[in-house]
């Protein structure tokens, strides 16, 4: 597959057919969103976590598809629905639940694609001049500082502040493996990407830091503010290039996601690299027998499923194993294909726009949690989901913990 | 490999006529023929791990389905069996 | 294209009703509430547009509205999980729209009568999810089971996949709640008792309330039988060299009389040859197989065991050939997911192209199934020939009687319409093949809808041919129970009631 392949993957959808009325970037979405349309079948709904919360068609999956459709029949403008496509948090729960994606996605080689239509309409949104007030604040911040103001508006998150969590740590710069730590991790949960580098350094994997890392992009392709999602992408490549670097390592899959799916489009060369999602990589290490875990862990245990993770890359295995590795864990597990209907709420930086809306979508998720006999700790594996999941556990008595962390303390490290 | 490599993601050129409109590029796997999506919708280029991942979550999704219904399934072959050895 | 704006003062009046955040009038939520999967006028798409949509949380805002809609005379319509494929959600006299989806909760599980009480606005999958750590579950089953909602299936008097055991919708609500066209609320069963079976007190006004697609008021609460979850299910698919070898097949497991029966199901050649262009258990079959059909039974494991073994005695003798555990587990568990699936649709020229779905589905008795099945074909084939833009799916056939199953078939004629390419010529000529179809269902002694209702454009012409002297008889009721014409106005010629009386 080459950068051209991904390109042409993007807009497959651009055809003869149309009638011509939708604006570009739009256009190249029109057979996903009739792809949508004329099934009609609605079995995303009960899947969605916006829907399950605000129960209004307009944020239904279905509407984000039909909304391309009008536009293309002339009855409605980007003005009418911008705001609409907030309530997305882009877990790929629509997309997966389709069965125009689980039953012959495969076999067309054409599946359904939500989350690109909305990442469109949020872009041609921001490009007519229609901003979200506090995405436009972030990607502000984000622009000026090199990272996302995970610490709030006014503490800033610098990149030379960027590897503060890294303090002691000993790791080199640059060398043919980094470590690429996310921006709410790096600067709000430190102790995820320390647990991460301890435990690769315990299975003698060499590592550096990148010389200075930016944020992804990620969030900025997903808000809708792709010029400077470019800026970050270009710096990052080449930094990793200065440095020597061919392989990287994701703690959050997040990045890991942003980089397979945009990087590459971005870049001619972009095959020199290896991404990789530390979990995988630490999962391994625990197999090998590389990483012991030797110490007691001694709590009742549920596992949440990332939707990055388990959605959107179909990992939900490596997690699962890693946590019945660990001795005198109990756990209570809830099987991966319900949790494609759970969410923090957090993905997508719904929180920073809609922190209301999140709070009740991770405020339901720990209620599933409370159900469950005798679980006193929910354990997750994406740093964005812990955000909001640690605001709803405590109010609720439950106590919330990254994998990593776990998994640093059982192999006898403090974070 | 473990992770992510770009090269890696291409499907593979060979494939087998399974009729004049479905192809297949790995065992029990099948495919359109690409030929018929030319005109008003075009294929996308899906990543090999996107491939595959559908198809293995789709085999998850009816598993959970069926258990959605019912604790356990009852076996034909089993009972075809059993009605041989009984003569039946 | 401006969407008829709704007077001030009543959408003041719902805001005071039902709270400013239950209220939408923007376009994107008009737009959204407009059709439903059924074929759709896409070129026409602003005439359905409703003026207004109302979110209600509880029964006595969903009758405040409705007052408020009797006494202005404002069309209402009642939307639940919007997949019906009648037509019935679609606001064709704009008006309010009652959206039911916040209405989601459980209210009571009473697992000594076995009863489950809900709002309308939950769907049967999610409901079941919280029945199973019970051992209950809710098998109302339709192929849209992941994602209509109960208000909806009462709303249709809706068709379930494994009647043949459990009952459809009528059979697994006891009674409910509901809000009549002049705002008054009652509360309907078979008589009285919110949690009775059977009774003979007076009229039995739940079947008259169930099925009426919202002309007849909005259901607010229901009250379903908590049903043992199954501990074993067997499913079977079998093969056959033509349509009428599986013809009779299907008659004769359908007469085995094994009370864990729980449906069958008759595929024709045409859907068989459909399968082949992209389901992974039917493209590598051998080309002998022309027709399919399918076994489910669900119960405990011992009565399934040996009703299973039955029915494998019975195929063995008709000389059904087994299709495998891998093909009818597969199969029977993807019987939701492989019916509106887009990229089914071809040209004539073999062109992969995206189709909605028209799904026919008349009930017709065992003995004209052949007869219907030809006329069926024949009229989508001449769409077909005359437009570039149908194509013919194929048939199902599935047994329609609750509890005892096989001497009715719901049964379906599949049609992919490429909606894209609609205007007007194209529009009517469906209108009057769909038409058509209906007519030979009801010259066959049949139904034009087992399931979804019968009030689509084309079909519902032939509701007084059908129904003979009962239409009058629904007349005369809807002018009574709705003197002012607003619950649901338009549908299944019930303007009709009104017109006679001026
Ligand atoms: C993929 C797919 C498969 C399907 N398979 C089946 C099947 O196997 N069997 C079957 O029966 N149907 C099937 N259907 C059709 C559809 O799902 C059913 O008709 C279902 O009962 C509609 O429920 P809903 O919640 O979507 O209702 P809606 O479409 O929202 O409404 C249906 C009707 O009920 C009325 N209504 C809604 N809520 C209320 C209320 N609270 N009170 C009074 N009236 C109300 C509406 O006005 C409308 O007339 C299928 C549809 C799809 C898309």
């Amino acid at each position: 597959m080459s950068a051209e392949d991904v390109r042409k993957g993007r807009e497959q959808a651009t055809n003869g057919d149309g009638d011509g009325n939708l604006p570009v970037g739009i256009d190249e979405w029109r057979d996903a969103a009739y792809n949508c349309f004329s099934s009609g079948h609605k079995f995303c709904r009960e899947v969605c976590p916006v829907m399950q919360v605000t129960h209004d068609e307009r944020h239904s999956p279905t509407a984000f598809h039909a909304n391309v459709v009008a536009m293309e029949k002339g009855h409605l403008d980007i003005e009418d629905v911008a705001e609409d496509y907030v309530h997305c948090t882009m877990c790929g729960a629509c997309e997966l639940r389709c069965p125009n994606t689980l039953f012959t996605g495969d076999f067309y080689r054409f599946r359904q694609r939500t989350i690109g239509v909305v990442r469109a309409m949020r872009k041609l949104a921001v490009d007519r001049g229609i901003h979200q007030p506090n995405w436009k604040r972030w990607a502000e911040r984000t622009d000026q500082w090199g990272n996302e103001p995970v610490l709030g508006w006014n503490i800033e998150t610098s990149d030379a502040k960027v590897r503060d969590w890294a303090v002691g740590l000993d790791l080199p710069t640059g060398g043919e493996t980094v470590i690429f730590a996310d921006c709410e991790a790096a600067f709000k949960r430190p102790s995820i990407p320390r647990a991460v580098a301890l435990l690769l350094q315990a299975g003698g994997i060499e590592f550096g830091l990148m010389s200075q890392q930016w944020c992804c992009g990620g969030p900025m392709f997903e808000t809708g503010y792709h010029d400077i999602a470019h800026k970050m992408v270009e710096h990052n490549i080449l930094d990793w290039r200065r440095n020597g670097t061919k392989r990287i390592i994701c703690p959050d899959p997040h990045d890991y996601i942003t980089i397979i799916e945009h990087y590459p489009e971005l870049d001619e060369n972009f095959d020199e690299f290896e991404v990789v999602l530390a979990l995988d990589l630490i999962a391994d290490l625990i197999r090998d027998g590389k990483v012991t875990l030797t110490n007691e862990i001694d709590s009742t245990v549920t596992y949440h499923d990332p939707c990055r993770l388990n959605k959107r890359l179909g990992k939900w295995q490596a997690p699962r194993e890693i946590l019945r590795a660990i001795p005198g864990l109990k756990f209570v597990d809830v099987d991966h294909v319900t949790q494609w209907s759970y969410c923090s709420g957090a993905g997508s930086n719904l929180f920073v726009e809609k922190p209301e809306l999140t709070a009740k979508i991770s405020r339901r998720r720990i209620d599933k949690v409370k159900e469950l006999d005798g679980v006193d700790t929910l354990v997750s594996a994406c740093p964005w989901s812990e955000r909001p999941l640690t605001e709803q556990g405590e109010a609720q008595g439950l106590e919330v913990y990254d994998i990593f962390e776990l998994v640093a303390e059982a192999a006898g490290f403090e974070v | 490999m473990l992770g992510f490599r770009l090269s890696a993601q291409r499907p593979p050129a060979e494939h087998r006529r399974i009729s004049d409109v479905v192809i297949s590029r790995y065992e029990h796997v099948y495919e359109v023929d690409p030929r018929l999506m030319q005109e008003h919708v075009r294929q996308q280029s899906l990543p090999e791990w996107d491939f595959h991942r559908i198809i293995e979550n789709r085999v998850e999704h009816l598993v959970w389905m069926q258990q959605h219904f019912a604790d356990s399934v009852i076996s034909g072959d089993d009972l075809i069996r059993e009605l041989e050895q009984e003569g039946d | 294209m401006a969407v008829p704006t709704l007077d001030t003062a009543v959408v003041d009046e719902l805001v005071a009703i039902c709270g400013e955040e239950n209220v939408l009038t923007g376009r994107s939520a008009l737009f959204n509430r407009a059709r439903v999967p059924a074929p759709f006028p896409l070129h026409r798409w602003e005439q359905f547009t409703p003026q207004a949509v109302v979110l209600p949380t509880s029964t006595e805002q969903v009758s405040a509205v409705v007052k408020l809609a009797n006494r202005a005379r404002v069309p209402v319509v009642p939307r639940a999980g919007a997949t019906g494929l009648s037509d019935g959600a679609v606001p064709i006299r704009h008006g309010i729209l009652v959206d039911v989806k916040r209405m989601d909760k459980i209210l009571e599980i009473d697992v000594d009568d076995r009863t489950v009480t809900v709002q309308p606005g939950i769907n049967m999958m999610k409901l079941s999810q919280r029945l199973q750590p019970l051992g209950f579950i809710y098998p109302d089953d339709p192929a849209s089971y992941p994602c209509s909602l109960v208000g909806g299936r009462i709303g249709t008097s809706g068709f379930s996949l494994i009647s043949g055991r459990f009952g459809h919708t009528r059979d697994l609500v006891i009674s409910f709640e509901i809000v009549l066209p002049t705002g008054d609320v009652i509360r309907v069963g078979d008589g009285g008792g919110r949690k009775i079976r059977k009774s003979s007190s007076g009229y039995q006004l739940k079947h008259l309330f169930m099925g009426h697609q919202g002309t007849l008021g909005i259901v607010t609460e229901a009250t379903l039988e908590l049903v043992t979850r199954p501990e074993a299910e067997f499913s079977a698919f079998f093969s056959y060299p033509s349509y009428l070898d599986a013809w009779r097949a299907t008659g004769e497991f359908a007469r085995s009389g094994l009370a864990t029966l729980a449906g069958v199901v008759l595929f024709d050649e045409q859907k068989v040859a459909y399968l082949r262009r992209d389901d992974e258990a039917w493209i590598p079959a051998p080309d002998w197989v022309k027709s399919i059909t399918a076994v489910a039974m669900y119960g405990q494991k011992d009565e399934v065991r040996a009703g299973a073994k039955q029915i494998m005695r019975i195929a063995k003798a008709n000389g059904s050939t087994y299709a495998g555990d891998e093909v009818s587990q597969g199969d029977w568990w993807s019987r939701h997911d492989r019916y509106a699936t887009p990229l089914h649709g071809r040209t004539r020229s073999g062109q992969a192209v995206l189709m909605s779905w028209h799904c026919e589905d008349a009930a017709i008795n065992h003995s004209q199934l052949p007869a219907v099945r030809e006329k069926w074909h024949w009229i989508v084939d001449d769409l077909r020939r005359r437009f570039d833009t149908f194509d013919d799916w194929g048939m199902f056939s599935y047994t329609n009687g609750a509890f005892r199953p096989g001497g009715d078939y719901l049964t379906e004629i599949d049609v992919g319409i490429w909606e894209q390419r609609y205007d007007e010529e194209m529009w009517a000529a469906w209108v009057d093949a769909k038409r058509e179809i209906a007519r030979v269902a009801i010259e066959h002694g049949g139904s034009m809808s087992s399931c979804h209702g019968s009030c689509r454009e084309g079909e519902v012409d032939l509701l007084p041919l059908e129904l003979g002297g009962g239409f009058d008889v629904m007349k005369k009721v809807k002018r009574v129970l709705d003197p002012n014409n607003v619950m649901n106005p338009g549908k299944y010629l019930l303007d009709q009631a009104y017109e006679e009386e001026a």
